[in-house]
């Protein structure tokens, strides 16, 4: 097993820049109103979680000693896929709800379009029962 | 008693005026409510004309949205019962009295209208038969539902139906997952023989291709059900 430094140091700025441009893009965006911090919440902090231990790799080196991994860089690829699920996840999470509610603002614009036209009907001519009777 | 029909259509404007026609004279004590799913053909201004009250949906909802407009009207206006049929002209509404009959009489809070109870005037592929009976044996195992007909589009619903479906409706192919929901929240589902007509112009929404994605999703959505709300009534 590798008892030297995890990273090249050279690659440890590599990755750390990238996380770090990530991060700042992320935070423009935001800044932009082009991305709610409720959405980006997962995105920053686990971009954050990605950098601190790409600074300090011992803590990579530790998680994959307690999860039994072998190849410490191994448990970085594990990592790496874990974040971009559960960030998917969360993605479609945001997409599920707002489809609900995109469902339900068109059911009630529906319900408000005919509660018009039926008091522009009443308003017209045949006074009477609010015009549920049938036609 | 106040009796609401809800006529889901999407490019229905060949068949929904007949639909309409039939009500009048088959269906005359029952207000009518088409739910436009945003057609792109003339539905909506054909079932104004008729003189329904149309729901015009803004962008499509699929089946199970637009149904559920037609509840939440149903239930904003204080209607005893809705019934549903769909808007190609598939169901006789002189069969609706049966059925609201069963509502009224308080021996049950949802019903359907089964082509299979009465022998013949209903045929279809072997595919679409033999998932129809997979459904049937599903429903039974996962929450004793007893229909024989699970994807029937011919409901008519009491208060508590109106009220559970105005809350939360299956999105997309709600039959079998409505009456799974109905029953799971203590409701009374019970069916009444109907006959099947040809429809009167336009496809089937659940074309061959389709029916085995279709079994999947709604197996999929009968497994995953989410847990009742409500103690379950065992005779239902």
């Amino acid at each position: 097993m590798t008892s030297g430094p995890l990273l090249p140091r050279s690659l440890q700025f590599a990755a750390a820049g990238v996380l770090l441009a990530f991060l700042a893009w992320v935070v423009r965006l935001i800044r932009q109103e082009r991305l709610s911090v409720r959405d980006s919440l997962l995105w920053l902090v686990s971009t954050g979680a990605a950098l601190v231990l790409t600074l300090f790799p011992e803590g990579l080196r530790l998680l994959a000693h307690l999860a039994g991994v072998a190849v410490p860089s191994n448990a970085l690829f594990a990592l790496a896929i874990l974040y971009l699920a559960v960030n998917a996840l969360s993605l479609t999470l945001a997409v599920s709800a707002g489809a609900a509610r995109t469902r339900r603002l068109a059911q009630e614009c529906a319900l408000l379009r005919a509660e018009l036209e039926r008091m522009r009907g009443e308003g017209k001519a045949r006074p009477g029962p609010r015009g549920d009777a049938h036609p | 008693m106040r009796r609401l029909v809800i006529v889901p259509a999407l490019d229905e404007e060949r068949a929904i005026g007949g639909v309409l026609a039939e009500l009048r004279t088959r269906a005359p004590e029952w207000d009518v409510c088409v739910v436009d799913d945003a057609s792109s053909d003339a539905t909506g201004a054909v079932a104004a004309a008729a003189g329904a009250t149309v729901l015009r949906c803004a962008v499509n909802l699929g089946i199970g949205g637009a149904v559920q407009a037609g509840y939440l009207w149903a239930r904003d206006h204080g209607y005893d019962l809705a019934a549903q049929i769909d808007g190609d002209g598939q169901h006789d509404p002189a069969e609706l009295a049966r059925a609201a009959e069963l509502v009224e009489s308080g021996r049950a809070d949802l019903v359907v209208g089964s082509r299979f109870l009465r022998g013949g005037g209903f045929r279809s592929t072997a595919l679409r038969r033999a998932g129809i009976r997979y459904l049937v044996h599903f429903l039974r195992l996962r929450c004793g539902a007893r229909v024989t007909d699970p994807t029937s589009g011919f409901r008519v619903a009491g208060r508590r139906a109106i009220g559970l479906f105005a809350a939360r409706y299956p999105s997309d192919y709600p039959e079998p997952e409505s009456i799974a929901l109905a029953v799971r929240s203590g409701l009374a589902v019970r069916e009444v023989p109907v006959a099947m007509r040809e429809r009167a112009a336009g496809k089937s929404s659940i074309t061959a291709g389709r029916t085995l994605y279709y079994l999947l999703k709604v197996t999929l959505a009968l497994l995953l059900l989410p847990r009742r709300s409500q103690p379950s009534d065992p005779s239902a």
